[in-house]
């Protein structure tokens, strides 16, 4: 940020603070929860009210900065100019594991929390607020929790990356079964990220296929010989495309089409139902900036929010909004059903796949 | 004042009538001395504890302690020691754990050892390459070095096909993903340390002990053997020990080399179980805590060997500048091993990780790849978050741990060596268990340490500063202590009979005497705290970015081709960096020596 708009925004709120102080109702000492759980007419002007006396927001993020995080931040802060949004970049375990640490010393820095499985964390911790917001009505039951501890950004679909040049289309595994043919044994790859890697494949399978017929899927697909890295499916994905695997399971489907958009020879295929998991967004029970917090969460979630997931080539939660290339979300051609692993089953069962993944795969 | 003339012997300004006074000075200095030494001592030891204690405290209650969700201590067990033992059982994984520490270490110090002999000893052309290949491949992130040897020796890679072609072969020659390969990839990430420690001990070689063995009809093979490897035990042992425990405890290459090899080793099970939520730390500590006793023992016996320092002592009174050994018709080969060494070491993983940053995905080198260069993945780079900042903070504590980290543990080893103070190997221990701390477990020790103890650098360099120092004690330790045992005593007596004060005698001294020993660590802790990633993750803070969390940002998310871009972009500023140190030492650093 430009040393000339840091003195205009600073001006913005000098303005707002003489003009607007002395119309500032009680709201000024609301707790958290108040604020988080308002319902009333004037929500909108409240926030931004006391969203001005804030000034700043802390994220704390699972997303990718130069993808996705920038955009939202950049879209944000037009939206509100008085507000100055601060990221925190890190996986989930870390994220998590910096804000326990800081609570437990009572050092409250963090407003907003996002990840997978990261909120659902934060929440059996008990550091998480409820919220409510008017945009949440706008998605279907499956992309928000039941009791308002958080909502959806974005989607990942789960598919098979293959390799064009060594993989014809007509030879391409189409179904799970596919998976087992014997010309592929010791030619896939995946990687065993918990959170996006073989455990949540092994998830899909005994949630899906039922526990007795799951596995004994896995112990067919065991004698496969898939080689295993501890590298992340982006990485597999771009050894396949290097040749050194025709095949790579479990990676994003969108990462295969970005490639696949530079010219690699790469194609993804999708395996019914195809395995999502979903991207949440919550906030911290002790947030120092509620109300600026609640703005950007009704920023992300709103189809004008969702925009800018959608031209970050993410795919974006809220139903009214399409993916970029359509038919990368179910329904746009390619696939029709999604298994979506909520992240509260993700935490629980999480470590049962784990287990099952080193049981069976590893020895 | 003691000084250094031509020949390196000192001429001590002391007349003969002065003796009695000079002996009454002496005996009146040593006691100052020993004064100085205790208070060296309270304060090294001070320093140390405080930084090495915390941890220690968390490493052993980790391994001891169930934890709750949010990270707090719960219930007393012993399950991640049975379940320890448990692993240790199954032979597979422990045989090839000790396959892999014993093979990494072994072919490390052949390798470095063998460069850093040729580089000091002989009259070999293309010396300066050693340095040069030593600083610059050690400046290449971890992550993209070994991507770099997969990409090179994977099946689809070049040195595959080229194999392939020449031996008429349908399938790969290579196959990386082994025991072999994990061990070759291994040794030549740490060859250049070998070489850095094992150059400093082998410039401070004392010439008449070898000069003697030829006079008596020895070889330069039975010389070498007989003579100069034994002076250089303490060198060795350092080399060897330390590559022991850390390939014996390490994840990274296991996980990324052996794991689609399906070598699994004694830390693939801790690694994949700290992948669960809450994430479990306990194996990681126990395995650790085992691994203290073992090193607490091999430290005592260590301490027993050479604590008749006087065997090791090669820089004496009289000058001890060794003499370069001439190999004839021979030298033009150990040339080409030194390029050899340039070319396997550094040449060719730098080549592909610049190949693989200018193309818009990952392609075997091909002419037809060549059309498709861009210079997409550098933007990228470019552009990525607080990228100035992040150099300019991974530049800082590089510089700062360096240079904190080879002050302090060259005290320590002073009072290691010189010193007759009882208990003092415990120092040597303390000043070792950091190597063995879990990463992870050591960085979010420090993270609740500060964040409950009121000293305000949460959020700050500071608290970056004080967990690199921490952790890279360990080596600063081994390149002074190796350095001083070489020191004989006699030079620092020569000074304070001469009248020079504690502080004199160790700047004037002794410092400028163990300038290879210290130069050489001062580099390699530069550049090791310039990747170091596991505490960091944890303890950088949105104003205080660093390097190599960027760097492993963009290996998690991003594709190769523009982890590749920043990797180069960071090898080239590290390795100038280098350069400008490597020429500012040679001119006043070790030369002067």
């Amino acid at each position: 940020m430009s040393l000339a708009s840091q003195r205009l925004s600073a001006f913005c709120v000098l303005i707002a603070l003489g003009a607007g102080g002395g119309l500032v109702p009680s709201s000024a000492v609301a707790t958290v929860e108040e604020i988080a759980l308002m319902n009333r007419p004037d929500r909108q002007k409240i926030l931004i009210e006391g969203a001005k006396k804030e000034g700043k927001i802390s994220w704390y993020t699972t997303l990718i900065v130069d993808q996705v995080v920038r955009p939202v931040k950049d879209a944000f802060e037009k939206e509100y100019p008085f507000l100055q949004v601060e990221f925190f970049r890190g996986n989930a375990e870390r994220l998590v594991q910096k804000m326990f640490a800081e609570y437990q010393a009572k050092r409250y820095d963090v407003d907003i929390i996002d990840g997978t499985v990261s909120p659902t964390m934060v929440r059996r911790a008990g550091y998480l607020q409820r919220f409510s917001s008017p945009v949440l009505a706008e998605y279907p039951a499956d992309l928000k929790d039941p009791q308002g501890y958080w909502g959806t950004t974005n989607l990942y679909f789960f598919a098979t990356g293959y390799n064009t040049k060594m993989v014809k289309l007509n030879d391409v595994p189409k179904t799970y079964e596919d998976l087992l043919n014997p010309r592929w044994k010791g030619q896939m790859m995946w990687s065993t990220s918990r959170g996006s890697g073989a455990p949540i494949f092994v998830g899909t399978i005994l949630n899906t296929m039922g526990q007795e017929a799951g596995k004994a899927y896995l112990q067919k697909l065991k004698a496969q010989n898939i080689a295993k890295s501890s590298a992340s499916n982006r990485q597999v994905l771009d050894l396949t495309i290097a040749g050194e695997y025709p095949l790579a399971l479990q990676i994003f489907n969108h990462h295969a089409y970005i490639s696949k958009t530079a010219g690699a020879p790469v194609d993804w295929m999708p395996h019914e139902p195809v395995t999502a998991t979903i991207q949440t967004m919550a906030l911290a029970k002790n947030s120092p900036h509620p109300h600026a917090a609640m703005l950007l969460l009704d920023f992300a979630m709103s189809e004008k929010g969702q925009k800018v997931f959608q031209q970050s080539n993410y795919l974006p939660s809220h139903p009214k909004v399409p993916a970029k290339q359509i038919d990368l979300k179910p329904g746009g051609g390619k696939f029709k059903r999604a298994y979506y692993i909520n992240p509260d089953a993700q935490y629980d069962k999480g470590n049962e796949w784990v287990d099952y993944f080193n049981n069976v795969f590893m020895k | 004042m003691a000084k250094q003339t031509s020949s390196g012997a000192y001429n001590l300004p002391i007349k003969s009538a002065d003796a009695s006074a000079a002996r009454r000075v002496f005996r009146f200095r040593s006691l100052l001395r020993f004064d100085a030494a205790t208070g060296v001592m309270i304060g090294v030891s001070l320093v140390t504890a405080y930084l090495v204690l915390p941890p220690l405290y968390s490493v052993i209650q980790t391994s001891l302690f169930t934890t709750k969700l949010t990270g707090e201590i719960d219930e007393f067990t012993f399950r991640y020691y049975q379940e320890l033992i448990r692993e240790l059982q199954v032979v597979g994984p422990f045989l090839n754990t000790i396959y892999f520490s014993a093979g990494s270490a072994l072919f490390a110090t052949l390798l470095g050892g063998s460069i850093a002999w040729l580089v000091t000893r002989t009259d070999t052309p293309l010396r300066g390459l050693g340095y040069f290949t030593a600083f610059a491949s050690f400046g290449t992130p971890f992550i993209l070095y070994t991507i770099g040897w997969l990409l090179l020796l994977g099946k689809a890679g070049p040195v595959n096909f080229w194999l392939k072609t020449v031996l008429d072969q349908p399938g790969p020659i290579i196959n990386i993903y082994s025991l072999w390969g994990m061990i070759f990839i291994e040794s030549l990430l740490w060859s250049p340390f070998v070489f850095l420690m094992l150059a400093a001990a082998f410039r401070s070689m004392d010439p008449s002990l070898e000069e003697a063995s030829a006079v008596c009809g020895a070889r330069v093979w039975q010389t070498m053997r007989r003579v100069s490897l034994r002076l250089m035990l303490p060198a060795f042992f350092s080399v060897v020990l330390l590559i022991f425990i850390r390939s014996f405890e390490s994840f990274e290459i296991p996980a990324l080399v052996g794991l689609p090899g399906d070598i699994r080793v004694l830390t693939t099970s801790i690694y994949l179980d700290a992948q669960k939520l809450p994430p479990r730390y306990g194996s990681a500590g126990a395995f650790s805590v085992l691994l203290m006793f073992v090193v607490a023992g091999t430290l005592y016996l260590y301490f027993r060997v050479t604590r008749e320092g006087d065997r090791f002592h090669t820089i004496t009174g009289k000058g001890y500048r060794p003499a370069l050994i001439h190999l004839g018709r021979w030298r033009y080969l150990a040339g080409a091993g030194l390029l050899a060494y340039a070319l396997v070491l550094l040449v060719l993983p730098f080549l592909i990780i610049l190949w693989a940053s200018l193309l818009p995905f990952y392609m075997q080198p091909s002419i037809e790849a060549l059309s498709r260069f861009t210079a997409k993945n550098y933007v990228t780079a470019i552009h990525f978050p607080k990228i100035t900042d992040s150099i300019k903070n991974s530049i800082l504590l590089g510089l700062g741990s360096a240079s904190a980290v080879m002050a302090l543990t060259l005290l320590a080893s002073w009072l290691l060596v010189r010193t007759k103070m009882r208990g003092r190997w415990l120092l040597d221990l303390l000043t070792t268990l950091p190597l063995l701390f879990p990463g992870i477990v050591m960085g979010l020790a420090i993270l609740r340490f500060y964040l409950f103890v009121p000293i305000p650098v949460y959020g700050t360099l500071w608290i970056l500063l004080i967990a690199f120092v921490t952790r890279y004690i360990p080596y600063g330790i081994r390149y002074t202590h190796s350095g001083l045992l070489q020191l004989h005593r006699e030079l620092e007596e020569a000074a304070y009979t001469a009248g020079a004060t504690w502080s004199n005698c160790m700047r004037r001294i002794v410092l400028p005497l163990v300038t290879p020993s210290f130069l050489g660590g001062w580099a390699f802790i530069f550049l090791l705290s310039a990747k170091e990633l596991s505490m960091s993750v944890l303890l950088v803070s949105p104003q205080t970015p660093v390097v190599s969390v960027a760097i492993f940002e963009l290996w998690e998310n991003a594709q190769v081709g523009e982890l590749a871009a920043f990797g180069v972009i960071w090898t080239v500023i590290l390795v100038s960096i280098a350069v400008i140190y490597y020429l500012f030492a040679r001119r006043y650093g070790v030369q002067q020596s």
